[in-house]
């Protein structure tokens, strides 16, 4: 049986609505380990505050925050997933149907850069990206809108040959320029190598990564290490009114490239929206974060 | 350390404005006027220029930066689904002179306001209060009513909603009218760990 267009077109529209309004459990997780650890009484007291709001959404099926960002979704391709869909049409007709029928309504947050314009609907949106994966035979959706707080702080630079000390410099550099205005406690995601593109697809990747997860290269477990104590010790807290709680995780991934290495950060705020869906060619569906 | 709290009653007055300090918590019951639009803020610096009248007097109020989905109701009424806060630093070119030309006492958002505002604000005795981002629940559960919509030919969030509040809060004093501004606090406390944080990430590494 195959995976037809009437699924990804539920699956767009249910994802993104989903993703407004639960928080991901592994980042409540984390916010409730932060409020053990964190020495600072307003910061303790926001992080509680934040644990009140994401409960309360979920609970009234209400949206998180009133900023819905931009549609944004990552379709991985299973080689033994048998196919009968247009991806493209039926995503992005799931997404107009969304925007139509979503209750409560959106606020219009699509923007026409060139004339600043603002509805639901624009060029090149829902932004979607598209990969494949050996061996499995499900189609794997994430949806993770996103939004001016955080979307507008990520950075990306060229170096040649860094040493790993020029790396986390920037990085840590990266994070002082933000401050507190992406709404932390965050995840920071970091691509190290391969080219302009390839790098920022990698950092925004990791920002979609489950909090807590030890990364499989001890290299980059360690720099996660240092540089999550690093940002953590510039002392922002939580919506930045001090504390030791500005990061809940630094994730990275690196590419091979050439001796050109660009490296890019990118975050997501405090309610880490990300939702996830695996959808099998008998009609199942198997929801995620 | 405990936080002090403070139940306030809108409109502020000059004294309850300067007795609160940068971390204080506030709880805020009565009017206050919401807006996320950068355009409104334009049309607002053009209110003081002449340009149109302003669709309210906000002369001793508190303008703050929510986005809403604000509407007609079936029985005409306004309502509002939900607000939350947008980031302020997007018009630090603006409030510096908003704050005395509307005559503000309470300004805020999330993320704070830059030193200019900071100065404007303790000179006309007005501050900044932190909303929780992503905190929408939260703050619109402190929606009594709501009085009026400026400007309603703009899209939802760029208008400006008169809204009657109960208790809405916790809301952190991130400015006060002293000219203390705990952004500007955390700002430099991070660019003077920066070096010491460098050491301890090469030693890390050289472990």
């Amino acid at each position: 049986m195959a995976i037809t267009d009437d699924m990804i077109f539920e699956a767009t529209k249910q994802l993104y609505s989903r993703s407004l309004r639960k928080v991901p459990e592994d980042a409540k997780a984390a916010l409730a380990a932060a409020m053990q650890t964190e020495t600072n009484e307003t910061a303790r007291r926001t992080l509680e505050l934040q644990l009140k709001s994401a409960e309360l959404a979920e609970r009234k099926d209400r949206f998180v925050c009133s900023d819905s960002g931009v549609p944004v979704y990552f379709v991985k391709i299973g080689s033994k997933a048998e196919l009968a869909c247009d991806f493209k049409a039926s995503i992005r007709a799931g997404y107009e149907e969304l925007v139509e029928t979503i209750e409560p309504p959106l606020l219009k947050h699509v923007t026409n850069p060139l004339t600043l314009e603002r509805g639901y609907h624009g060029k090149d949106m829902p932004i979607v990206t598209y990969d494949f994966e050996s061996g499995v035979d499900y189609v794997e959706m994430t949806c993770s809108p996103k939004a001016l707080g955080s979307g507008r702080w990520a950075a990306l630079e060229l170096f040649t040959f860094p040493s790993l000390e020029e790396i986390e410099t920037y990085v840590l550099d990266v994070a002082i320029k933000a401050g507190a205005q992406h709404c932390p406690p965050v995840v920071m995601g970091v691509g190290i190598g391969g080219t302009f593109d390839h790098c920022a697809g990698l950092a925004k990747k990791q920002t979609l990564r489950p909090i807590g997860e030890i990364n499989p290269d001890p290299t980059l477990a360690a720099m996660e290490d240092r540089l999550t104590r690093a940002v953590n010790g510039l002392g922002f807290g939580p919506m930045g009114t001090g504390g030791d709680t500005t990061v809940l995780g630094v994730h990275i991934d690196f590419s091979s490239g050439h001796g050109f290495t660009p490296v890019a950060v990118c975050f997501n705020c405090w309610i880490n929206r990300r939702t996830r869906v695996r959808i099998w060619g008998d009609g199942r569906m198997e929801w995620g974060e | 350390m405990s936080v002090t709290e403070h139940d306030l009653t809108l409109p502020l007055t000059e004294d309850a404005v300067r007795a609160l300090r940068v971390g204080d918590f506030v709880y805020l019951s009565g009017e206050i006027f919401a807006t996320a639009g950068l355009p409104t803020h334009d049309r607002l610096l053009g209110c003081l220029d002449g340009v149109e009248p302003l669709p309210f007097d906000m002369h001793g109020g508190a303008l703050f930066h929510l986005g809403s989905l604000n509407q007609e109701a079936e029985d005409g009424s306004l309502e509002i689904l939900y607000m939350n806060p947008t980031t302020s630093t997007r018009f630090n070119g603006h409030m510096p002179r908003l704050i005395p030309g509307l005559g503000l006492r309470a300004t805020g958002g999330k993320g704070g306001l830059g030193a200019p505002s900071a100065q404007a604000m303790a000179k006309a005795g007005c501050v900044y209060l932190s909303f929780l981002g992503g905190g929408a629940e939260i703050l619109t559960a402190a929606i009594r009513k709501v009085t009026g919509i400026g400007w309603p030919e703009m899209i939802s969030h760029y208008r400006i909603a008169r809204i009657e509040v109960e208790r809405l809060g916790p809301l952190t004093v991130g400015i006060d009218a002293h000219g203390n501004s705990i952004y500007d606090q955390t700002a430099r406390h991070a660019r003077d760990r920066r070096s010491a944080l460098l050491a301890e990430m090469r030693e890390a590494r050289d472990a």
